[in-house]
Formats: structure tokens, sequence, C-alpha cells
């Protein structure tokens, strides 16, 4: 509950930002880059348990996990609302649908959407888990539509890096955790 | 414990992470001094022969910058030359839509 209090504390400030007269405009930024952080510490757990371990710091973080996750839709959907005001009407959001730099942004708010929709117990027993699991890693297709989104509207490649190599690095670790653990299977047969 | 602080440290730059500011600073207008600028009012006309709606006016490096709604209602940024008020870049969803002829700033 503190969780969820402490999560909803930018989305406040943010709203009663727009509602002392700060422009939707000036809140895209703020609104899409935090969604996208807290993607990215959602994707974080699962590889780093595979390698350091389920130590109880990584325990704690991985039972948040989907918490952050359905925060980033959150955050995605106050994004896409911001939008909508600044941009005024539906006639002229749909004319930019087209753009790449738009329908980047639409289709990885698609893949968060799905994803945090069957974010609950019940869904991941009705599709049984497979299932369920392949839509939750279209957060991975997400995160890269989200960070060619905003390439694309800024031309500016640091801050895509910074956001993407914490998951690549994690990745990494993933990997390296599981060549060990085969070469470890082999070497005991 | 060094496995402690590097999941920390991974934790920490996910939510830390520096913001960099607008990739739009990169138009050079070549204005000169500030006090040689016409006034943002000038600048919010020119914006309205255009047939604009303004969102907001602000100062980009040495450009003027205005954001606005076109008649046919894009959302457009655009880079005014803050001495002549000559348009010279206007931007649409990081797609450049127009350049004024031979201006390479």
């Amino acid at each position: 509950m503190a969780f969820w209090l402490a999560l909803a504390v930018p989305a406040t400030l943010m709203i009663s930002a727009l509602a002392q007269g700060e422009l939707a405009m000036d809140l895209l930024h703020p609104s899409g880059e935090l969604s996208l952080r807290l993607l990215v510490i959602a994707l974080l757990p699962g590889p780093l348990i595979e390698f350091f371990g389920a130590n109880r710091f990584l325990r704690g973080w991985l039972a948040l996990r989907r918490n952050f996750g359905v925060a980033a839709f959150g955050y995605a959907a106050l994004h896409l609302v911001f939008y909508g005001i600044d941009m005024g009407a539906i006639a002229p959001i749909i004319a930019e649908f087209t753009l790449p730099a738009i329908w980047t942004g639409w289709l990885g708010f698609a893949l968060m959407l799905a994803a945090a929709s069957i974010s609950n117990d019940a869904a991941m027993a009705a599709l049984g888990r497979r299932k369920w699991k392949r839509v939750q890693q279209g957060a991975y297709v997400a995160l890269l539509f989200s960070l060619a989104h905003w390439v694309l509207l800024d031309w500016s490649w640091i801050p895509a890096v910074v956001h993407v190599a914490p998951v690549i690095i994690a990745w990494a670790l993933r990997f390296v955790a599981r060549a060990r653990r085969k070469s470890s299977v082999k070497g005991t047969a | 414990m060094t496995r402690k602080l590097i999941a920390s440290a991974l934790a920490a730059t996910a939510l830390f992470a520096a913001t960099p500011a607008l990739a739009d600073g990169d138009i050079a207008c070549k204005s000169g001094p500030k006090d040689k600028w016409q006034p943002v009012t000038k600048l919010k006309k020119a914006a309205w022969m255009e047939g604009w709606k303004i969102i907001k006016t602000e100062i980009s490096g040495d450009c003027y910058e205005v954001y606005a709604h076109t008649e046919s209602g894009q959302v457009v940024e655009a880079f005014f030359h803050p001495v002549t008020l000559e348009k010279l870049v206007v931007i649409r969803r990081g797609s450049e839509i127009y350049r004024k002829k031979g201006f390479t700033g």
C-alpha cells in the first residue's frame, strides 16, 4: 500500500502542475521518462536473480516486479493523456499516427497495456504459464519501441543508451550465469 | 557484498539516470547580441501570421523557438531568427518539414 502511494506521488505532482497551468506539453517528458524507468526496473530483477542468486534484496525486488510493471503502464497512460490534452482533438492525433516517432510510442503503449491487463494471478492461471509469459515478455519489445519513440522525437542517443544499458548488462550477466551452469553440468557428468 | 553493490548500482542507474535536455539546441541562428533581438511580441505576431496557434515560445540557443498548432492541427516546433524574425526551420515530431532555402545553421 505504502509502495503504491509512493509510486503515485509523481503522478499527483504532475496532475497538480497541470491544474496550476503547466502546459501538458511540458509534462510529456517527465511522464514518459518515468514510465520507461519503471519499465526498466521491472525488467531487471529476473535476469539479475539468475546471476546473483536469490538474496533478500533481489527477492524483494522480484516480488515488487509486477507493481513496477503496472506502474510503468500507468505512467504511459498518463503520458498519453497529456499528449491528448496537448493535441486538443482526435483528428490531428490520427493524422500524425503514421509518423514513425509517433506510432512507435503507440505500439510500446499497446504492448504495455497487454502485459498490464493480465498482470494478476487470475489471468496467469487462466492463460497458462507459457502464454502468460509470452505476453509479459512483450515488455522488452515495449521498451525498444519506447526508446525508438524517444530517439525519433529528440534525436539524442544518450538517454536511450542510458536506459537500455542496465537491461543489456543484466541480460549479459544472465547469459554468463547460464553458460556457467551449463559448463558445471558438463563437468559433473 | 560486491554483488549487492553492483545490483544497487544498477538499480540506482535506472532510477536516477541523468536526463539530458532536449536535443533541438543544435540549430544555430547566428543572431548576435540579444539587445538587437526583436521583442517576443513580434515573434508571436510572426507565428500568428503563419496562421498558427501558439502553445509557447522560448529561447533555444541563439534562436527563438515557437511551439504551435498549425491551421491543420499539426503540432510543430519552429525556429525563428531573433533579429529578422524569418522562419528558418520547422520540425514536426522529430522530422524537419521546412527549412528556409539556403539556411544551413
